[in-house]
């Protein structure tokens, strides 16, 4: 298993670097620009004006205003760009895994080796889950380094912007979950691609809108979306809605796309 | 075949419905070891499918079947017995003939490198080369080496000489009479009857996804019709052939005739010997005739 696990992070290495390259460049970005939006009061007026849903979305509130670096970092980056690139990467991983390989007429070859269809989705998503994890933990240890040169941590413990890049990569893993458990099941990549992503989007409207729309907010609580704005990391560190609930909706995806996996044929 | 052997694939009313389709229906066939069957259909008649079933990829619909006294889709540790070659054979773009041996090598519990490096230089292949780099025949012979290189008691090919130059082809053919001298079963799927003429123990035609007929290609050979050449010293009446037994078509002209004969040679050969016959000369056996007339009869049944 850990063979067929190291031959998915050799394959993906170099897009990994990639990846990697690009979400610290963002976050070089992100800290540099902080010290102008700090001293333009003028910013938190505007964005006081915006209606209260979308303040939420962005992690916004009267204690944390855009010039704060809690309002900041959670309005410029962990309610927003990071998840989003972390979606992005996650989920073609997970749509790959199992129905991407599959479709690429790859995954037979592997499957004709003295290997079972069980053991190979449990590499195939454990590769995907320490992907996933070697990125975020790339991000946070470049806000980490970066953030006090810029003042980005004045009130704000370091180990609190861990807490909400994790909780950021404990979304995406939910989302990219699904994209893997409905490809293991059906085979089909672009639908496990398209359930992910549209379910990730949708999430985050659902999130937005039920803030005013009464009706939505009972299917928001069941949204990763909502476990994470709702336990606000930055502000309260990792809590276990923020990364137990995700994780067990993830595993649960997995194991049962798995079973089902070992028993269709293949495509 | 030899009764007390055991057959390395059992195959016993195998069948397979997609929606829609019948793929596979009702197929029998023991392939022992030591043995070389080919089997033949045209594209579409259910051979990838039934590869597909040995291998536990698909699940029958009804019927079993077994590799090794074991189910492939049960036992993974049986599929380190069995060297497999898809019909379409792709490995990642990025990933070279040398990573690919070493990656599946250690799946099966490890293959000696010098088995390797013989078969590669066998097949005249550059190992490090990216697959994605690689022409049709070169990503062939990549396919050929994992499956023969840790010497498998079961191979299963489907269509392996696709795309491949006959130098290689004839490499393959070596390692398959070696591979079945040290007592592997083979299944070899084509659609090119000439390609196993020579080394197929037996032949098993499928036609939409029914076995239409087994036997050795000799059996085949004897049932094919045969066509004969006739030279004569002088011109021969044109109706020279007209009732005798075996001929099925006749054509001759002035010195020359062309019969068609289904069954025994002999009252062909008396008549054109009683009007002086030059030479005779077979006009190629009639097997891709037969072979063409199976694949287009309907199914026994």
């Amino acid at each position: 298993m850990v063979a067929i696990l190291w031959q998915v992070i050799r394959r993906r290495r170099i897009s990994l670097v990639w990846w990697c390259l690009g979400l610290v460049a963002f976050v070089v970005i992100l800290a540099i620009a902080y010290p102008t939006v700090r001293d333009n009061s003028e910013l938190d007026r505007t964005f006081a004006g915006l209606p209260p849903g979308v303040q939420t979305l962005l992690g916004l509130s009267a204690a944390n205003t855009l010039t704060s670096p809690v309002g900041y970092l959670n309005s410029q980056y962990f309610a927003n760009v990071l998840p989003l690139i972390l979606l992005v990467f996650a989920i073609g991983l997970g749509a790959w895994a199992i129905s991407g390989d599959e479709a690429a007429g790859t995954l037979e070859l592997l499957l004709a080796n003295p290997v079972s269809r069980i053991q190979v989705a449990i590499a195939r998503a454990a590769s995907l889950g320490l992907l996933l994890a070697i990125l975020t933990a790339v991000a946070a240890a470049a806000l980490v380094t970066l953030a006090p040169a810029t003042g980005l941590n004045r009130g704000l413990p370091l180990e609190r912007i861990v807490a909400a890049t994790v909780a950021c990569g404990f979304l995406a893993l939910a989302f990219a979950a699904v994209a893997f458990a409905v490809g293991a099941a059906l085979g089909k990549r672009s639908i496990a691609m398209a359930s992910g992503a549209t379910l990730a989007i949708a999430g985050y409207v659902i999130e937005g809108l039920a803030a005013q729309v009464k009706v939505l907010q009972p299917i928001r609580a069941a949204s990763p979306w909502h476990w994470l704005i709702d336990s606000d990391p930055l502000r309260h560190g990792l809590l276990p809605e923020s990364w137990l609930l995700p994780l067990a909706v993830s595993l649960i995806l997995i194991a049962l796309s798995t079973v089902l996996f070992a028993r269709r044929d293949l495509r | 075949m030899n009764s007390s052997v055991a057959p390395a694939i059992e195959i016993d009313g195998l069948t397979k419905r997609f929606p829609g389709i019948m793929a596979v229906s009702g197929l029998n066939l023991d392939i022992y070891p030591g043995e070389i069957v080919g089997f033949l259909g045209p594209n579409g008649a259910g051979k990838t499918t039934t590869i597909r079933m040995l291998l536990g990829f698909l699940r029958p619909t009804a019927g079993v079947c077994r590799v090794l006294g074991g189910s492939p889709a049960g036992e993974p540790g049986l599929r380190r017995r069995i060297g497999y070659l898809p019909g379409d054979f792709r490995i990642d773009p990025a990933m070279s003939g040398a990573e690919l041996f070493a990656w599946f090598g250690h799946l099966r519990g490890g293959v000696d490198r010098t088995r390797i490096r013989q078969l590669v230089d066998r097949f005249d292949l550059d190992p490090t080369r990216t697959f994605g780099t690689l022409s049709k025949g070169n990503r062939q012979k990549v396919g050929l080496v994992q499956a023969f290189m840790h010497d498998p008691e079961v191979l299963i090919l489907d269509e392996p000489t696709s795309g491949v130059d006959p130098l290689v082809q004839r490499e393959f053919l070596r390692l398959l009479r070696e591979s079945t001298q040290r007592g592997a079963a083979v299944l070899f799927s084509t659609h090119i009857l000439p390609e196993i003429e020579r080394i197929a123990s037996r032949v098993a035609i499928i036609r939409a996804g029914q076995l239409v007929t087994v036997s050795t290609v000799n059996v085949l050979l004897d049932r094919a019709r045969h066509r004969l050449e006739f030279r004569f010293i002088r011109s021969v009446p044109h109706d020279l052939f007209n009732g005798i037994a075996g001929v099925v078509e006749a054509q001759v002209e002035d010195h020359t005739a062309t019969v068609t004969i289904d069954g025994p040679e002999g009252p062909a050969l008396r008549a054109a010997a009683d009007a002086g016959v030059l030479r005779v000369s077979p006009v190629g056996d009639d097997l891709e005739d037969l072979f063409l007339s199976l694949y287009q009869e309907k199914p026994e049944h």
